[in-house]
């Protein structure tokens, strides 16, 4: 005898299978419980058509690619001809950019090349070389001392900034460095000592 | 208000038209159609309820006070999202102390574990936020504006009138608002009391998601202090589903002396036992089972049965405690062994937990402080000295601005550094990476060695300290450089 399900007040039904001795109920669910699960099929079937099939919200690989071309953007319009010389020469009379790099100089360069920029010129103990003077040992064009400041010289223990300042800072300090020098000065390079 | 019993001699009448008596075989809130069977707990008053009622006063108290008493110039608790700093009463983290979470995380539970095994449900009757704030706040408008038991199932049957209307309403618009303090408080946490009071003179949309989030997080509350209620404990608490996995017979539960009980009768049958099958334990059951049939899952230790059982036994001169707190061994007559391989494990686990939790906490320092080799060869050698070079990083963790002061110590003589001339000034939460370049004269050089650099705040209440080496050829071979060059060592 099974009793009627529907009735609110009868018997819990009991499943006919049998398993190792163990029959289960066959209780239901509370309502509740069920309408959240058919709320949630249902709101999957709107997001679903709302976002794919009819995309009024944009799809997931839409909004991705946005925010993808957004992030490409701000890197093109941050980034730096570093190859341009004329560019770096105009930065070095920025004060903006002569002033952003003189505090990353100053708090990173001057342990080698000192606040005056004079290295071994202002004291022989210094490690790094005089960047004031117009003796260049790896090149003085400024694409040649922003190669120098980015890459590195780590034989002499020159190490590689543009890995840890990014490009922008990088020019930065060439800005500065350079805003000690004038356009076509005279320039020697002196291979290495 | 109302203390006399509501009906007694039916429990039919009890559990409203056309109900059977709670079974062990299924919830008694969810019809067997899967419609919910709404309950009306009745009034009770006893031991347990006021100290019960008390303890929820104070834990009210604390949670609105917490974020309003200030400890070193921070809410008491102040999870701080925004600027990812979590202030607890003047012990600041920062997001990168986040891995002390597993600490925090897995001792609550260790605790949970061993509280559980030896009391069993307390947490769920006397601590959980979800019972003290339906318990003490929302049953308690219920009742002070729809009256008792019986009164609030005459009227949810009775048909629409003004009165039921604007009681209705009434009932309604309170809960409203107490769910909308209840998760201002909350946001309270997470912004500061200034940065609530500012959120909500100002415009809405000034700062749209937490007003969304409020509001969302109100109508929850409200769903579920006004209608969903026991569904949350028996459906939805895996707490509550861990229970038998974590309790035994030893366990401190609520429980009926089905030994002195049976057989229940009438009073004035002969040879009946103590229960008299007044049915009060069921009428005050907030989750709707009879305590009778032994501990059940729906049980969330509240101790409603054992007050209202109490004052009927008390009634009839008959010794209380019919219905008790006692382990299931307790009741069968024997002896509660508290102490049991099972409350020793979890102990241990415990204390091992809490042991390192505490280690782990005291290495939380209000600065970051690292020294790494710069990239590049490990050491230089040129004409005169032999040099290595280092980058300090430093990050302030404090809530203020800091000057580190860097040094190094331990040096052998003749070696000169350079970089860190001037103190380090950082904002907070800034950090810094600068140079630290050690020169040796290669006369002094005897090889590789080991030495110390510390950083310090002005006010010296920081000191850190780091070893470093100080890398470099074998010297034999600057020596015999330097005697083949001819130069004089």
């Amino acid at each position: 005898m099974k009793p009627d399900r529907d009735q609110p007040n009868s018997e819990p039904v009991i499943r006919e299978h049998t398993f190792d001795g163990i029959r289960e109920y066959d209780q239901r669910l509370p309502n509740w419980w069920l309408y959240t699960l058919y709320g949630s099929i249902a709101l999957w079937f709107v997001l679903w058509f709302i976002s794919v099939t009819v995309p009024v919200l944009p799809s997931d690989r839409v909004r991705v690619d946005a925010a993808m071309a957004r992030v490409a953007a701000a890197k093109l319009a941050g980034s730096i001809d570093v190859t341009n010389d004329a560019k770096f020469w105009e930065m070095s009379r920025n004060p903006v950019f002569v002033d952003a790099g003189r505090q990353t100089f100053n708090s990173l360069c001057v342990a080698c090349h000192l606040e005056s920029l004079r290295g071994k010129s202002e004291n022989p103990a210094a490690v790094g070389p005089d960047l004031t003077d117009t003796a260049w040992l790896h090149g003085g064009t400024p694409k040649e001392v922003y190669a120098t400041a980015s890459k590195g010289v780590l034989a002499k223990g020159m190490p590689a900034w543009e890995p840890v300042l990014g490009q922008r800072k990088t020019a930065e300090v060439v800005a500065y460095v350079l805003s000690h020098h004038q356009p076509g000065e005279p320039i020697t390079v002196q291979p290495s000592n | 208000m109302s203390a006399s019993p509501e009906p007694t001699s039916s429990l039919r009448r009890a559990r409203g038209p056309g109900r059977h008596a709670p079974t062990r075989d299924s919830v008694t809130t969810i019809n067997t159609d899967g419609s919910r069977l709404f309950l009306y707990p009745a009034d009770i008053r006893g031991r347990f309820t006021l100290a019960r009622r008390l303890v929820a006063v104070l834990l009210i108290g604390i949670y609105l006070l917490l974020p309003w008493i200030p400890v070193r110039g921070y809410p008491a608790v102040f999870l701080d999202v925004a600027a990812r700093r979590f202030h607890f009463f003047g012990f600041t983290l920062a997001s990168q102390d986040a891995w002390l979470l597993f600490f925090g995380v897995s001792g609550l539970g260790f605790a949970l574990f061993f509280v559980t095994a030896l009391l069993g449900r307390i947490w769920c009757g006397w601590a959980c936020p979800h019972t003290v704030f339906l318990d003490h706040v929302f049953r308690r408008i219920e009742r002070w504006i729809e009256g008792d038991a019986t009164a609030r199932r005459t009227r949810a049957a009775a048909p629409l009138t003004t009165g039921k209307a604007l009681r209705v309403v009434g009932k309604h618009g309170l809960y409203l608002l107490a769910a909308l303090g209840i998760t201002h408080l909350f946001l309270a946490y997470f912004v500061s009391i200034p940065a609530l009071w500012l959120y909500m003179r100002e415009e809405p949309a000034a700062h749209g998601g937490a007003f969304v989030f409020v509001f969302l997080a109100a109508g929850i509350l409200y769903f579920n202090f006004a209608w969903f209620r026991e569904q949350l404990c028996i459906v939805i608490c895996p707490y509550g589903r861990l229970q038998s996995a974590l309790s035994d017979d030893q366990t401190l539960s609520i429980g009926y002396d089905a030994r002195r009980g049976e057989p229940r009768a009438r009073v004035g049958t002969p040879d009946a036992g103590a229960c008299v099958d007044c049915q009060r334990c069921v009428q005050v059951c907030p989750t709707g089972i009879d305590i009778r049939h032994g501990l059940q899952m729906e049980c969330i230790g509240c101790a409603a049965c054992i007050d209202a059982c109490d004052e009927v036994m008390m009634r009839l001169k008959r010794p209380t405690g019919l219905i008790r707190y006692d382990s299931l061994a307790g009741l069968g007559g024997g002896r509660t062994r508290w102490l049991r391989s099972r409350t020793i494990l979890y102990g241990v686990l415990l204390t091992i937990g809490a042991a390192v939790a505490t280690f782990a906490f005291s290495t939380v320092k209000p600065a970051g402080f690292l020294v790494y080799r710069m990239t590049g060869a490990a050491y230089f050698v040129d004409g005169s000295t032999v040099r290595n070079q280092f980058l300090v990083r430093l990050v302030n963790k404090r809530t203020e601005k800091v000057a580190f002061t860097v040094v190094t110590e331990t040096l052998p003589p003749g070696a000169h550094t350079t970089g860190f001339a001037h103190p380090v000034t950082l904002d907070s939460l800034a950090e810094s990476v600068a140079p630290l370049v050690v020169s040796l004269d290669r006369r002094d050089y005897r090889g590789p060695f080991k030495f110390t650099v510390r950083v310090t705040d002005a006010g010296r209440t920081l000191v850190l300290a780091r070893e470093v080496e100080f890398m470099g050829p074998d010297a034999r071979l600057l020596e015999e450089e330097d005697h083949e060059k001819g130069i004089r060592r």
